[in-house]
């Protein structure tokens, strides 16, 4: 085929895939009332800020957006500490054991999470976690520990095993090889994996919903609860949701190339 | 080492491997979300009552067909594009970084975005169908409440987010397939589709094995970017079993009848991925 149609072709598919967005960015640039324009335009007639100084009139959306840091904080705190130790073992010891979790590992990404979601909510609530940062947090933590550990384990591989050997001799214990060398190389792997870590539970739904009722609400259920509380207020919900997806975009244009290599392998691992 | 394993595997047991006991166990009970401590064994009641239900019976071929839409359009479309950025090779490079963008956005803001282009009349994808002269009037299509054409609509978000995952993943097992393999059939006068029929896709079976099973049981497993467009709706047209699940469980209460539909719903999955991991890795000649 021709250079030149394959350019074509290739900008037509990126101009249909970015547009979306755009018009998400667009819409909440507009006034208000024209989210709902007839006939709707693709760009603003007049550039104005008033649906983002509308998010402050609803303190409770506002507080979400704390509520959701907060947990997808907890919630990678918890992960990583549970994670690293684990694809160490995983990746350095060939054991049957090893692969045993790995498989065991693998298995969670089959499950629905409907499935646990249910039973999870009877569990907190006796251990009385429902409503907390602390309950919501553990419970994205299943989600991400099996992902992370894979993540994990698979930079670890490629570290020299003569770092380690070279620390031993020096007179180093198992634990201390571990914190003292592999966690330091790691360091990139492990940033990768937090971030990874973080926005799973930053965008998780499901489990929130069935998790948080009032004082712990995160942002994408109070986003989802807005249309039904105030009717449909297309124009805010689009700077809410710009304002949502912002950090995430942000995270990822800095570790962009980072990201993308840690999604690809992360699938051809498993 | 068994030490390095131990909080990990106790987090698992406790938070994953425990709630799928009870899972199973409030499978044989009537038990109400009210009352969680007062459940009657009631055996196989709530999975005869599961299997013979017809709302529970469409929406698993719901679930089918939305996975099937999904993973269809996102496996053509990516390999499609897989192969556009193999074509152009090195220069792709800004195309792939703009292509990578979707898999940023958070699903639920997907989910909204979509809802938002697809309403009738004064929506902008009808505006522009209509601009373009593909339908007479910009309410001739009604995306999210026309019954039949819902289960397409719901899709589309999905669709749009992770494509660019099917593309990326199909784009790095290209680029592992040796050049020397491709030349060597030029040299022996295969047509471009011959080599993408006989070299490219069976060298890249494991790889689609892969991006099949993991983008089939996401769409499978899918809630949120259903819930917050259509919450099942239509009259349960869009409802497939995650919904319904969540729903019998806290709209309606039935504890033990949703558990048994979850049960049913995730042996399904695992027998489904192994079917289909197992049929198109071990047919394969290769090994990655």
């Amino acid at each position: 085929m021709e250079r030149a149609t394959l350019f074509a072709l290739v900008t037509i598919i990126v101009v249909v895939y970015v547009f979306p967005y755009a018009f998400l960015v667009s819409t909440s640039l507009k006034p208000p009332a024209d989210a709902l324009a007839i006939p709707p335009t693709i760009l603003p007639q007049r550039i104005s800020l008033e649906n983002y100084r509308n998010i402050a009139t609803f303190p409770s959306v506002r507080q979400s957006f704390g509520n959701s840091l907060t947990i997808a904080l907890l919630s990678t705190l918890i992960t990583i500490s549970l994670a690293v130790p684990a694809a160490y073992a995983v990746a350095r010891f060939a054991s049957l054991a090893g692969k045993i979790f790995l498989i065991a590992v693998l298995i969670t990404r089959l499950i629905p999470p409907v499935s646990v979601g249910i039973p999870l909510f009877a569990i907190m609530r006796s251990l009385d976690l429902t409503d907390t940062h602390i309950g919501v947090a553990l419970a994205h933590s299943t989600i991400s520990v099996p992902l992370a550990i894979w993540l994990l384990a698979s930079f670890m591989e490629g570290i020299p095993h003569e770092l380690e050997e070279a620390a031993r001799v020096d007179g180093c214990s198992r634990f201390g090889a571990l914190f003292r060398i592999i966690i330091p190389v790691a360091a990139g792997g492990i940033a990768v994996t937090s971030v990874f870590v973080f926005l799973a539970s930053w965008n998780e739904f499901l489990f929130a919903l069935l998790l948080s009722s009032t004082s712990v609400k995160t942002a994408p259920i109070a986003i989802a609860e807005f249309r039904t509380q105030y009717g449909i207020q297309w124009g805010t919900m689009t700077s809410l949701s710009v304002l949502f997806s912002f950090p995430v975009i942000i995270f990822s244009l800095l570790m962009q190339k980072r990201i993308v290599a840690g999604m690809t392998m992360g699938a051809v691992k498993g | 080492m068994a030490v390095l394993l131990l909080p990990a595997g106790l987090f698992l047991t406790a938070f994953v491997a425990y709630p799928l006991f009870l899972l199973l166990r409030d499978s044989f009970y009537e038990v109400s979300i009210y009352a969680p401590t007062e459940g009657v064994f009631v055996g196989l009641d709530n999975y005869a009552k599961a299997l013979t239900s017809s709302r529970v019976l469409e929406s698993a071929q719901r679930t089918l067909n939305y996975t099937l839409i999904a993973l269809s359009a996102e496996f053509v479309l990516g390999f499609g594009a897989a192969l556009l950025f193999d074509a152009l090779g090195k220069r792709s490079e800004v195309l792939r970084t703009i292509f990578a963008f979707p898999l940023m956005i958070p699903p639920i803001v997907a989910g909204l975005l979509w809802r938002f282009m697809l309403i009738d009349n004064i929506g902008i994808v009808n505006h522009l169908l209509e601009t373009f002269g593909f339908i007479a009037d910009s309410s001739d299509i009604s995306w999210l409440g026309d019954r039949d054409l819902v289960l397409f609509s719901v899709a589309l978000p999905n669709i749009w987010l992770t494509t660019s995952f099917v593309a990326l993943v199909l784009y790095t097992g290209l680029q592992n397939i040796p050049a020397e393999l491709i030349e060597a059939a030029k040299i022996d006068g295969a047509s471009a589709w011959q080599r993408f029929r006989r070299v490219s896709v069976p060298l890249l079976r494991p790889v689609i094995a892969v991006v099949l099973i993991i983008r089939g049981i996401d769409a499978a497993r899918a809630f949120d970017m259903i819930w917050i467009q259509t919450e099942g709706g239509p009259r349960f047209a869009s409802e497939i079993l995650s919904i319904h699940i969540y729903r019998n469980m806290i709209r309606y209460g039935n504890v033990g009848e949703a558990s048994a539909i979850a049960t049913l719903f995730m042996f399904s999955m695992v027998i489904i991925s192994a079917i289909v991991f197992f049929s198109i890795w071990g047919r394969g000649t290769s090994q990655s």
